[in-house]
């Protein structure tokens, strides 16, 4: 008994009381889309359970974040393929000698590869916020998730909250990492969401139950994918002088009409740097290009990363403001989705200018709100 | 002929002096009524009556743009003051010192090292001095060493280099009469509050004649433009005024002069008082803002002190704002800025998150801001402006498309 117990049973299995359709508050699909990116990592370190609650609590819709793997082939939520810059690994004597060269994406990096040391060892770290103008007060608290329990996290939520993986660095990885079964990253990538029972084309009922876009820059990683699950798959688009890592593809060929028709099929948006679609120069925003335009006249959503509070970060035309930055990008260009590291600030924005209506509720404040207006002219 | 001609010339002529006279000699004294009479800067006439400018919103905080729209434009120039206005600012705010002359003019430091371009300008390479100021000795270029014609040949930069520099060298330094006519001049009605910025300082080093004191001179130039009224009088709301200063000696001594509501500023916890050596906890304590509140309407204290902070997050409110608003005394604090490194812990980099804070929690009266527009677009969102007939359209806009949403459900 214990063996077939063992045998089926699912780990971090969600209680039952919160799997059901407990008519949770579904997605909201009538404004463009708020991608907490990595988590709310402007507050909390990136890419931890904490920073993706704290998302939650503040009103996004999808939960992001980077898949990469460990040496034992564990699907794990990280963005950096090294453990340098948001983990406290120069503290830990004990991994000393693990420091590698490896070249990735076409440069020479130096570090200490999450390829490198088991879910074990990763586990034994401590994430640390990235940027050293954020708070610091969390550093040391949080350990590196997995895919898994990144997937749990969405799925214990008390609103329908979507999940926005991405295929990171395949290339590198199917280097590094072999499974058994000549299985390699994407076949793993997919599995893990079918095991939670993620599937459904875009706007479909079961998609709709459990939201999810699959993102990568490597191309052929979309394409191999697409014919082992029709979940919506968004082709993210660096900046101009970088290629793409598997097809060593140029930006302009890649947003090129013709590649565009091309990838249509497979995709339903890209994801592009927003410094690409609308030019800067001396930190003003100029005239937008038209990827935008060409997208959206074959049906491709577009999702641009990433806005952050911190002015550093805001052209000038923002007058220093986030909210400025917001409205632009929703009302003047158009996009469908936001990668933001403040989901609470575009939750913020996007309440105030476009908010939800949900029924019942809003009834009464319907009428409260109606009430209110016209005593403004009473005292007149 | 010819000597007759030149005599009916000359009797023309003399008819014709003695007719002009009659004409030019009123017309000369008329000129003569109008030189005396004139004001420098008369708006014209079209835009200074009472022509149903939207009044001052006294609705909600006031949302005063600290040195005009400076986190965009350099700070105390025409441009910053406008572009505050189009924003929607309540009042334009601005520092008055005075120069080697005896003029009014907005600026905020005694020197002019870090928003002119005096660095460029060789003519005044001796104008180099060392005062003390408030107890500390400052080296630099003073304003109190220039005459305006001087101080006007200088160019305004921005002070931070993390802000917009395409304006750098665009703007002069404006006086005092210059900025009151750009808030008179606005489409709607916007108040001013101008500071008395410095007084120990300028008294020390400008003098009037007829044995005036810097203090008589600001209040001179209100009362020629028409400032008048206590807070909230009929006077008073078609031309809004605050008078502030961190120095308290002069606010009473205006005190007799006008009746202007004055806001008292409140330095960082270990500076005393410029006139009056005053410490902060004296001049916080219950005993001296029951003295002061008989000549101000409110304090502007610095932020970090109504709410202290550690580790970059803000503690337990002090109870210095329970403690005004018993006596009935506002409270303004300054200053608010967007950029990150001046957003405690707490707003997540997020500015108006700040103002929330601070109006909906704090519950402040008016806020000194270095963006006017964000201020302006949080109390929109959250606290909108009615104002009659427009309103009324977009009132039935608004319930037509929230019942539409129920048509769905």
């Amino acid at each position: 008994m214990l063996f077939l117990v063992g045998c089926s049973s699912r780990s971090l299995y969600p209680l039952p009381n919160r799997r059901h359709n407990g008519n949770r508050q579904p997605l909201q699909t009538f404004r463009p889309y708020n991608i907490a990116h990595r988590g709310s990592n402007g507050e909390i370190p990136e890419e931890t359970t904490a920073a993706y609650k704290r998302a939650i609590e503040e009103g996004t819709d999808f939960i992001e974040t980077d898949i990469l793997a460990s040496k034992d082939g564990v699907l794990i939520s990280f963005h950096d393929v090294c453990l340098d810059d948001t983990t406290d690994i120069a503290e830990h004597e004990e991994f000393i000698n693990r420091k590698r060269t490896y070249e990735v994406q076409g440069s020479n990096v130096t570090g200490y590869f999450v390829v490198d040391f088991t879910l074990k060892e990763l586990k034994s770290l401590r994430v640390k916020q990235r940027y050293p103008f954020r708070d610091q007060q969390y550093n040391g608290k949080f350990s590196i998730i997995t895919f898994e329990e990144f997937i749990s996290i969405a799925l214990d939520a008390d609103r329908i909250v979507g999940i926005y993986p991405e295929m990171k660095n395949p290339v590198f990885i199917n280097q590094r990492v072999k499974w058994p079964g000549g299985k390699k990253f994407e076949d793993k990538f997919v599995e893990i969401l079918k095991k939670y029972r993620y599937r459904g084309s875009y706007m479909s009922k079961e998609w709709l139950k459990q939201p999810a876009f699959i993102q990568s820059f490597a191309p052929t990683s979309l394409l191999y994918i697409s014919n082992q699950t029709d979940l919506p798959k968004i082709l993210l688009i660096d900046d101009v002088n970088m290629p793409t890592q598997d097809t060593n593809q140029s930006y302009w060929e890649i947003t090129s009409d013709k590649y565009l028709d091309f990838i249509k099929e497979y995709i339903v948006g890209i994801g592009p740097w927003k410094d690409t679609l609308v030019t800067a120069s001396d930190n003003y925003l100029r005239k937008p290009t038209d990827l935008v335009a060409r997208a959206h006249a074959r049906n491709l959503q577009v999702h641009p990363y990433t806005f952050r509070n911190e002015n550093k970060f805001l052209h000038f035309n923002f007058s220093q403001d986030p909210y400025k930055e917001f409205d632009y990008w929703i009302n003047k260009i158009g996009v469908d989705g936001l990668f933001t590291d403040f989901t609470g600030s575009l939750h913020q924005f996007q309440e105030w200018t476009s908010p939800l209506s949900t029924g019942e509720e809003d009834a009464n404040k319907l009428l409260d709100k109606i009430v209110f207006m016209i005593s403004k002219f009473k005292t007149k | 002929m010819l000597v007759c001609n030149a005599f009916i010339n000359a009797q023309t002529f003399i008819f014709l002096v003695m007719h002009l006279t009659g004409i030019v000699v009123p017309f000369i004294f008329l000129l003569l009524v109008n030189w005396c009479f004139a004001r420098p800067l008369y708006p014209l006439p079209s835009r200074r009556n009472d022509r149903n400018r939207r009044p001052l919103q006294t609705f909600r905080p006031y949302n005063v743009a600290h040195r005009g729209s400076n986190g965009e434009i350099p700070e105390e120039s025409a441009a910053s003051y406008m572009k505050a206005i189009e924003e929607g600012a309540d009042f334009i705010e601005a520092d008055i010192l005075a120069t080697k002359d005896g003029v009014l003019i907005c600026s905020h430091d005694v020197n002019l090292d870090d928003t002119t371009d005096i660095h460029d300008h060789k003519e005044f390479a001796d104008r180099k001095r060392t005062y003390e100021v408030q107890a500390v000795n400052i080296t630099g270029y003073f304003s109190v060493d220039f005459t305006l014609e001087e101080l006007k040949s200088l160019r305004l930069k921005q002070r931070y280099p993390f802000r917009d520099q395409q304006y750098n060298g665009m703007y002069s330094i404006i006086t005092f009469e210059e900025f009151i006519s750009i808030a008179l001049d606005a489409p709607r009605v916007v108040g001013i509050y101008p500071e008395i910025k410095n007084p120990v300082f300028i008294n020390q080093r400008v003098k009037w004649s007829g044995g005036k004191k810097y203090e008589d001179k600001f209040v001179e130039t209100l009362k020629k433009y028409g400032y008048r009224g206590s807070y909230m009088s009929k006077e008073w709301l078609k031309q809004p005024a605050f008078i502030q200063s961190f120095a308290p000696a002069s606010l009473i001594y205006i005190s007799k002069q006008t009746n202007i509501p004055k806001v008292f500023l409140i330095d960082d916890v270990n500076i005393p008082t410029q006139d009056t050596n005053q410490s902060y906890q004296e001049i916080t304590s219950d005993k001296y803002l029951d003295f002061i509140k008989e000549y101000v309407v409110g304090i502007g204290p610095w932020k970090d002190n109504l709410v202290p902070v550690s580790g970059n997050y803000l503690e337990t409110p002090s109870d210095l704002v329970a403690r005004a608003h018993v006596r009935n005394l506002q409270v303004h604090p300054y200053t608010f800025r967007n950029e990150n490194q001046f957003l405690h812990f707490n707003f997540s980099e997020d500015p108006y998150k700040e103002y929330d804070y601070w109006i909906n929690k704090v519950g402040v009266d008016g806020l000194f801001t270095d963006f006017a527009g964000s201020l302006h677009q949080f109390q929109e969102w959250t606290n909108p402006l009615s104002s009659g007939e427009e309103d009324a359209h977009k009132l039935l806009d608004r319930i037509a498309s929230m019942i539409s949403k129920f048509k769905h459900a």
